[in-house]
C-alpha cells in the first residue's frame, strides 16, 4: 500500500505546515532557519547545500506566519552571546502554550452552543476561524447533542467590509488607519487607531480603541468608515490596553446611551405603536414613549420609517436631523 | 463548520491538528464516523490521515513517527500508532481569531430569551479564554437586543412539534388575532429575529417577525407533515413573477441593504465611496420608508415608479403631502 502515500517530492503546504509543527514542537533547544530547510519534509528535499535558498526562505517565512494565525506561539530566541545574527535564531514551540490546559472538558450541551455561535457566521466576517476554532473543539470528545437546542438558525450580519480587517488588527494588536465620515458635517478625515475591541450596540458594530490623533479613546461606527481598513507600515505593535482601560471605555459608552433620552409620540394602534412597544408598557393611557440612545444619527434613521406615525417631541436635534434627512431623500428622488 | 466542499490549506492543516489531538494510540475509528464528527466529507478524512501517516522525522533526535494501519484505512477504518515522545497528542489551543469568533457567537446567541442564561456563556467564554493560545480576553463584545418573552413559547413549540396561536401585526399595520403559525425554525438575523413558519392559510413557508408577533400560545394542534417536508432556506424574501427590476445606489452608511436584500447580481463601485446594485421588489411603494430612512445615504436610481414612491414618502414625511398607507402590502 505504500504508493498510496503522498510522494516526497510532492508535500503539500498542510502537510508542510504539520511536518513544521511536529518539528519544533519536539526539538529539545529550538531548531535554526537552517536546520529546518534542510531536515524538515517541505523544505530539505528543495533544499540546495551551499546555493541560493532564498525562495525556501520566504517559503519559511510565509509559514511562520500561517502558524501564527492558527494560534500557535511561536518561540523566538537568539542565544546571548550571538546577537544581531540571525543565522543562529533559534526557533521552538513551548508545549504549554500548544496543547489545551488539562481537565478542560466540554459539556453535550455546551458543546451544542458552542456549534450554535459558530453556525451563527456562516457566511460572516469571522466564519473562517469560527470554523476552524470549532474544528479543534470537537477533537475534545464531547459531540453537541442538546433536545433543548433545536430549530435555531442564528446568522450575524456583519456587512461593513473593514469587520474582518479590524478583527485581525485587534488580534495582532496592529495599528490602523482609515477614513471616516463624520455624521455631523459630513467631512471625511484620516484616523489612526490601536484598536481594541469591536461591540455590537443597538445594531451597530463599534471599534473601540485608542485614537492617536485625539490621544484618547474614541469609538468609531464601521459604516462609517468609507475606505480600507489599512495597517500603519513600520510602526509595532502597540502593547495591549489593562483590561480596566478597556472596561472603563465600555462603561463611558455605556452610559452616554443610559443618559441621553429622546421622547416621541406615538399613533395609537399604528404599526409603531407596537413596534415601541406602547402596548406593553402598562404605562396607563400615554402615547408618548421615552427612547434611550447612543447616537441621534442611528436613532433618527429608525424613526424615519415610522413616518405619519410618530411625532418626535425632543430632543431638537433629533427633531432637526429627523427632519434633515427627509429633505435629502426628496432631494435626491426630485 | 468549514465548508466539506471547500477546504483550503489552513482549514486542511487545522484539521491534521485537530485529528491527530483526538486519534488516541491504537483505537480505531470509522472514517464517516470522523467524518460526520469533524463536520467534512470522508474523502478530507483519508486525505489528512494519508499526510498524518507521512510525516516523517527522521531526521530529528526522535526517529519514530506516526504509522498508519493503510490496510485498515482501505476499509474505511482510520488507527494509528505512534511514539508519544514525537507526536501531537493532545488538542492544540485556538488562536485569538478563533477564540473571539465563537465568545461573540456566544454573546449574540444569549439575546435569544431562554436560550442560555448569562452565567452559562460567561463561563463558556472564561473555558474559551483559557484555551486561547494568548490567554486574551474576549475581543468582540455583542450587546444583546430585546427580549421577547413570545420567543419562549416558540421555542416550546418547536421542541414538541406543536402549532402557536398569535396576534400578528402585517405590514399594513393590521393586527390580525388568532393566526395560526406551525413553528419550524427561529432565525436571528443582525438585530431582528424571525419565525420561520408553516402558514396552513397560505399552505407555504413564511418568515414573521417575531417583534410583530403578541400574545403566542401553544396549541394543541400538531406542526402537519406538509410543514415539516417544506425545505427551509436562508432568505427572508422570496421574489415573485411580478417583481419589479429596482436600481439602488449606497454610500458606506447604507451597506446593509445590501446584506437585507440580496442583490440579482454583484454590486458594482460607481465611484470612491458609492455601489451600485440591482434588486427584485414586490411593490415599490415599500421602498419609501426602506430608502428614506437612511436619510440620503441610499437613493433609488431607477425606475421612475419607484423613485416618486420613495419621493412621496419623503415629502409625505416632511408633511407636504397627505399621508396614506399602502394599501396591499402584506
Amino acid at each position: 500500500m505504500s504508493e498510496s502515500k503522498s510522494s516526497p517530492f510532492k508535500i503539500t503546504k498542510p502537510e508542510r505546515l504539520f511536518n513544521l509543527t511536529c518539528a519544533l514542537l519536539y526539538t529539545r533547544n529550538g531548531l535554526t532557519k537552517n536546520e529546518i530547510l534542510r531536515s524538515v519534509p517541505g523544505y530539505e528535499n528543495e533544499y540546495v547545500d551551499g546555493g541560493d535558498n532564498s525562495s525556501l526562505e520566504r517559503k519559511f517565512e510565509r509559514d511562520k506566519s500561517s502558524l501564527i494565525h492558527n494560534g500557535i506561539q511561536l518561540e523566538v530566541t537568539i542565544p546571548p552571546h550571538e546577537d544581531e545574527n540571525n543565522q543562529v535564531t533559534v526557533y521552538s514551540i513551548k508545549r504549554e502554550s500548544f496543547y489545551w490546559p488539562k481537565n478542560v472538558e466540554f459539556t453535550p450541551r455546551q458543546m451544542a452552543l458552542l456549534n450554535l455561535a459558530a453556525d451563527a457566521w456562516a457566511g460572516g466576517s469571522l466564519s473562517t476561524a469560527a470554523s476552524r476554532g470549532i474544528t479543534k473543539l470537537r477533537a475534545m470528545g464531547a459531540v453537541g447533542e442538546d433536545s433543548d437546542i433545536v430549530g435555531i438558525a442564528p446568522r450575524i450580519q456583519a456587512s461593513e467590509p473593514s469587520f474582518r480587517d479590524l478583527n485581525n488588527a485587534i488580534s495582532d494588536h496592529q495599528v490602523v488607519s482609515f477614513m471616516y465620515r463624520k455624521p455631523q458635517t459630513g467631512e471625511i478625515q484620516k484616523r489612526t487607531l490601536q484598536p481594541w475591541l469591536l461591540r455590537l450596540v443597538a445594531g451597530q458594530w463599534i471599534v473601540m480603541g485608542w485614537d492617536e490623533d485625539k490621544q484618547d479613546t474614541r469609538n468609531f461606527m464601521l459604516r462609517r468608515i468609507v475606505s480600507k481598513v489599512t495597517s500603519v507600515k513600520g510602526v509595532r505593535p502597540f502593547d495591549p490596553p489593562a483590561q480596566e482601560q478597556i472596561l472603563k471605555a465600555v462603561d463611558d459608552l455605556d452610559s452616554l446611551g443610559a443618559k441621553q433620552t429622546a421622547k416621541i409620540k406615538v399613533e395609537r394602534d399604528s404599526e409603531a405603536w407596537f413596534k415601541f412597544e406602547l402596548d406593553l408598557q402598562g404605562n396607563g393611557n400615554s402615547d408618548e414613549v421615552t427612547i434611550n440612545y447612543h447616537d441621534v444619527y442611528v436613532l433618527a434613521e429608525q424613526l424615519r420609517e415610522y413616518a405619519g406615525q410618530i411625532k418626535v417631541l425632543k430632543p431638537d436635534a433629533l427633531i432637526q436631523v429627523v427632519r434633515a434627512g427627509y429633505e435629502r431623500v426628496a432631494n435626491d428622488h426630485a | 463548520m468549514p465548508n466539506p466542499e471547500r477546504l483550503d490549506d489552513s482549514d486542511r492543516y487545522n484539521l491534521m491538528l485537530s485529528l491527530t489531538g483526538f486519534l488516541v494510540q491504537e483505537d480505531e475509528y470509522e472514517v464517516s464516523e470522523l467524518a460526520e464528527r469533524f463536520g467534512v466529507t470522508s474523502d478530507e478524512i483519508v486525505r489528512a490521515v494519508k499526510n498524518i501517516g507521512f510525516t516523517d522525522l527522521a531526521n530529528f533526535q526522535n526517529p519514530d513517527r506516526y504509522v498508519v494501519d493503510y490496510d485498515a484505512l482501505e476499509e474505511g477504518f482510520v488507527r494509528i500508532s505512534y511514539n508519544l515522545e514525537n507526536v501531537v497528542e493532545d488538542v492544540p489551543r485556538l488562536s485569538s481569531r478563533q477564540a473571539s469568533a465563537l465568545a461573540a457567537g456566544l454573546v449574540y446567541l444569549s439575546s435569544l430569551p431562554g436560550l442560555a442564561e448569562s452565567e452559562e456563556i460567561l463561563a463558556l467564554q472564561n473555558i474559551l479564554s483559557t484555551g486561547d493560545s494568548r490567554g486574551n480576553a474576549p475581543e468582540v463584545i455583542v450587546q444583546p437586543g430585546s427580549r421577547d418573552a413570545d420567543l419562549i413559547t416558540i421555542r416550546q413549540a418547536i421542541k414538541i412539534g406543536k402549532s402557536i396561536v398569535c396576534d400578528y401585526l402585517n405590514l399594513k399595520g393590521e393586527m390580525r388575532i388568532g393566526r395560526v403559525i406551525e413553528p419550524l425554525r427561529i432565525d436571528l438575523r443582525g438585530e431582528l429575529i424571525y419565525l420561520k413558519g408553516w402558514c396552513p392559510e397560505n399552505q407555504d413557508v413564511r418568515s414573521f417577525r417575531v417583534d410583530r408577533m403578541r400574545n403566542a400560545k401553544l396549541s394543541d394542534l400538531p406542526v402537519s407533515d406538509s410543514a415539516l417536508n417544506a425545505v427551509l432556506d436562508d432568505e427572508v424574501y422570496h421574489p415573485g413573477e411580478t417583481d419589479t427590476l429596482v436600481t439602488i445606489e449606497v454610500e458606506p452608511e447604507a451597506f446593509s441593504l445590501m446584506v437585507d436584500f440580496r442583490p440579482v447580481e454583484e454590486p458594482v463601485s460607481v465611484s470612491e465611496y458609492v455601489k451600485s446594485f440591482k434588486i427584485l421588489v414586490g411593490d415599490v411603494r415599500n421602498l419609501g420608508r426602506i430608502i428614506s430612512r437612511f436619510g440620503g445615504a441610499a437613493r433609488v436610481v431607477a425606475p421612475e415608479e419607484a423613485r416618486s414612491a420613495v419621493r412621496e414618502f419623503a415629502l409625505k414625511a416632511l408633511g407636504e403631502l397627505p399621508a396614506t398607507a399602502p394599501e396591499d402590502a402584506e
